[in-house]
């Protein structure tokens, strides 16, 4: 492991990149000189036009890609590659279906140096913060996508992670459902009941992000870089019907212009 | 020892022969197939390899195996490898081309989650890769139990110049009662062969049902590619070269200047770059000892004998046409059938229940241990009807036998998997059958028609192998065409002549996966570009 991560870390930074430029193989520039913070007790959104990289910084913040030049660090130490303390969650709904739920959260736990006994316990806590209490021996197939995608952020708890990294996790729910589980999914985050200590979202839903997000930076441009950051300091809980809200909100959609070619 | 308690214990080492070897290639295959998506060198080597071997009917090469292992190896275990070889190379293309088409449409996503919690090569396997890999490996199994248990009874026993080679099971064992004329237990062993067949199958309908229920996504975790794979974009070996050198090169340049790009990502690719060296170094070692066994052969022949071998390949070709139209003759007749059959089947559920797990049974059934008493019962009734074409109509018949059911398979897949809402709008516009037919079910289901053929043509010239000269098929009576380039090797190899066996299988092989592999390629790309509905192209 090139990394080793100490609680008593004092820095308040959990997660950080640092000038970050990306291409793709055909020569796209698709970032350039992206600089982005997470600190200790803070929700980070990431917003921008479609098409515009936010999935693939978050990749790129998770160790799954490298950047052309720049760093990304973990609570001051450089990621070299993809750890279980920086979980990400995906978009579309990631669970094995040859695994019943409690195998599935289990999977995080294999590398760690724990018995089977513990890791049950642990996997069946974490279903249970999920609210999934009772559904251990359920197979994917048998689960609603709500269930499945608490599954999923179960099996990214039950590896203590430091960060989560959320790739629109509700984009694929109902609103209903969707509603519901970013109630559930924040009380969870900031309980103090697990190690985590900050989450980056990337979503293309304005409302979400500014229900959840303490800050939110925006992506725009070609190459895209960062054009903004807004600090969100709305109380909580926060009402998608206030005036208060909906000003925000514009204030975000008025960033959102289709992507300019850098001259 | 009692005749039946013989044949059960023929029955059984046959019987493990063939599941033992499809063990075999499954295992290997999944290593190679891993070996291959993490290194894009050993892929192109990999792939290249196998679409060649796909496209050769392995029987035509089992002359040049039989001396390598006969004289190499030599005695029982020798004689044991070759016809083991001969059904390994049956059966594994298949299994590894699906393999590697499984690990490379592993979604994205699931990889990364494995990624995340830094799984080592076996937990990645064992988790992810190797379940997802089941739901095709199944798909492939039935085919692959069809070829093997074709090619395991004629592999069972082999004559080359005076010298008979046989390995126990049924294969041998019904040869020996052959040759004594034991009515009875050749009744009795081809009823047993006949039991175990349909358990197998029986087995292997259950393990799919399991299979499919079990492993088969149903998450939203996106497929990037399903199936089979555009070969011709990802399998070259110049793809090695096509990341655009001159980009990396840029790349490289644009941030040369005081980047810390070393001190970033320094260790993660060293240790990338050290597996990509393992994978490219096993790539060269199976592609160097391919060409020492090739080179060897080749310098061991005289070149007077080379120059004799060049004089006889006018003929040789001439037998190959043959052995062409009697190919085409196959699949024109395992289309029509397909096509007509598969379609009933596929539109009803009862006939289908019974239907698929006959046709499953049949095709399983090793052609070559009932052909020849199939022969004995009809050859004269036949011969009254076609005379002296008789033997040509007994061989096509036997290749049909040994390759109709690819194509069928195919069709009968494609119909099923048609969108419900192309049946809605034949219904809706009152389409008749044939016009339903010309204008919906085959334009829908040509990538899999496309599938099915290529299988179907490659197989046949195993069935015309075993068909164009078949010495004492009973009694004094034999099988034989006029002329064809099967029955040139045949021949060739049954009186010892192996380079003239080996020249015969060369021309053949280069001709046949030269065609093979042109044929396939631009039907593929003709179905991908005009008839892709659902992806089917993949799928098939």
């Amino acid at each position: 492991m090139e990394i080793e991560i100490k609680n008593e870390n004092v820095s308040n930074s959990v997660l950080e990149g640092d000038g970050i430029y990306f291409s793709y193989d055909n020569g796209y520039d698709v970032f350039e000189n992206i600089n982005i913070r997470a600190d200790t007790g803070k929700f980070v959104a990431i917003i921008g036009p479609s098409g515009i990289g936010k999935s693939t910084l978050l990749r790129i913040l998770g160790g799954f890609l490298k950047p052309d030049k720049g760093i990304v660090k973990v609570m001051g130490k450089i990621l070299h590659e993809p750890i279980p303390e920086v979980a990400l969650i995906h978009q579309s709904i990631v669970t094995f279906p040859w695994m019943d739920a409690q195998e599935n959260v289990m999977l995080s736990m294999k590398t760690k140096d724990i018995s089977r006994d513990e890791m049950e316990a642990k996997a069946k806590e974490s279903l249970s913060r999920v609210g999934l209490d009772g559904f251990e021996d359920l197979y994917p197939k048998e689960m609603s996508g709500g269930m499945r995608q608490r599954v999923a952020i179960a099996r990214a708890f039950a590896a203590d992670p430091y960060v989560f990294l959320m790739d629109e996790p509700f984009a694929h729910l109902d609103e209903l459902t969707a509603e519901g589980l970013r109630q559930d999914i924040y009380n969870i985050l900031f309980s103090g009941e697990t190690p985590l200590k900050s989450v980056i979202m990337v979503s293309h839903n304005l409302t979400e992000v500014l229900e959840l997000a303490d800050e939110i930076y925006i992506l725009n441009n070609i190459p895209a870089t960062v054009v903004g950051k807004v600090e969100v300091t709305m109380p909580r809980p926060r009402n998608p019907r206030s005036d208060n809200f909906n000003a925000n909100l514009d204030m975000l959609y008025s960033y959102l212009t289709p992507p300019r070619k850098k001259k | 020892m009692p005749a039946i308690t013989l044949i059960t214990l023929a029955v059984l080492a046959t019987v493990a022969r063939v599941i033992g070897l499809i063990i075999l290639s499954i295992i290997t295959g999944w290593f190679l197939a891993y070996a291959s998506i993490k290194s894009k060198f050993f892929e192109n080597i990999y792939i290249i390899l196998i679409e060649i071997f796909e496209s050769v009917p392995v029987i035509t090469f089992f002359p040049i195996v039989l001396i390598i292992f006969i004289t190499r190896i030599g005695g029982t275990l020798g004689v044991e490898l070759a016809a083991d070889f001969l059904v390994f190379t049956a059966v594994v293309w298949n299994i590894w081309m699906g393999e590697y088409q499984a690990f490379k449409t592993v979604p994205r996503e699931m990889v990364e989650v494995v990624e995340n919690s830094r799984f080592g090569l076996f937990s990645k396997l064992r988790y992810l890769y190797i379940p997802f890999s089941v739901p095709r490996i199944t798909a492939n199994l039935f085919p692959s139990v069809s070829d093997g248990f074709f090619y395991i009874t004629v592999s069972e026993v082999f004559e080359v110049g005076i010298h008979t080679y046989q390995t126990f099971g049924i294969g041998s064992v019904l040869d020996t009662f052959v040759a004594d004329g034991q009515l009875f237990n050749i009744e009795m062993a081809l009823l047993i062969m006949g039991i175990a067949i349909v358990a197998i199958i029986i087995i292997l309908r259950e393990f799919s049902k399991y299979a499919v229920g079990r492993y088969t996504l149903d998450t939203d975790a996106p497929v990037m590619k399903r199936g089979r794979l555009n070969l011709k974009e990802t399998t070259r070996v110049f793809a090695v070269l096509s990341k655009n050198p001159l980009t990396r090169l840029a790349r490289y340049y644009k941030y040369r200047e005081g980047d810390n790009h070393e001190e970033t990502y320094e260790k993660k690719e060293k240790k990338q770059k050290r597996y990509k060296y393992i994978y490219a170094v096993i790539g060269v070692i199976l592609l160097i000892s391919i060409l020492y066994e090739a080179i060897s052969l080749i310098t061991s022949v005289k070149l007077s004998e080379y120059e004799i071998l060049i004089g006889k390949t006018p003929s040789l070709l001439i037998g190959l046409g043959y052995d062409y139209l009697r190919v085409g003759t196959i699949l024109l007749v395992s289309m029509i059938i397909a096509i007509f059959l598969g379609y009933y089947l596929a539109v009803n559920r009862r006939a289908e229940k019974y239907g698929i797990p006959l046709i499953q049974s049949l095709s399983a059934y090793p052609a070559p241990i009932y052909f020849p008493f199939l022969f004995i019962l009809t050859e004269p009734f036949i011969f009254s009807i076609f005379g002296v074409y008789t033997n040509e109509l007994y061989v096509l018949s036997l290749g049909f036998i040994s390759t109709f059911y690819y194509v069928f398979y195919s069709f009968w897949m494609g119909v099923k998997a048609m969108p419900s809402e192309y049946w809605e709008i034949t219904r809706n516009l009152k389409l008749g059958y044939f016009r339903k037919m010309r204008k919906v079910v085959i334009p829908s289901t040509f990538p899999y028609l496309i599938s099915g053929i290529s299988s179907t043509i490659n197989s046949a010239w195993g069935g015309l192998m075993i068909g164009e000269y078949w010495p004492a098929i009973y009694g004094t009576h034999s099988l034989t065409v006029k002329t064809g380039l099967m029955k040139t090797i045949d021949i060739a190899t049954a009186t010892g002549d192996i380079a003239l066996a080996a020249w015969g299988s060369l021309i053949f092989g280069i001709i046949v996966a030269v065609y093979s592999i042109l044929f396939t390629r631009k039907m593929m790309d003709l179905a991908q570009k005009k008839y892709v509905a659902e992806e089917g192209v993949y799928a098939a």
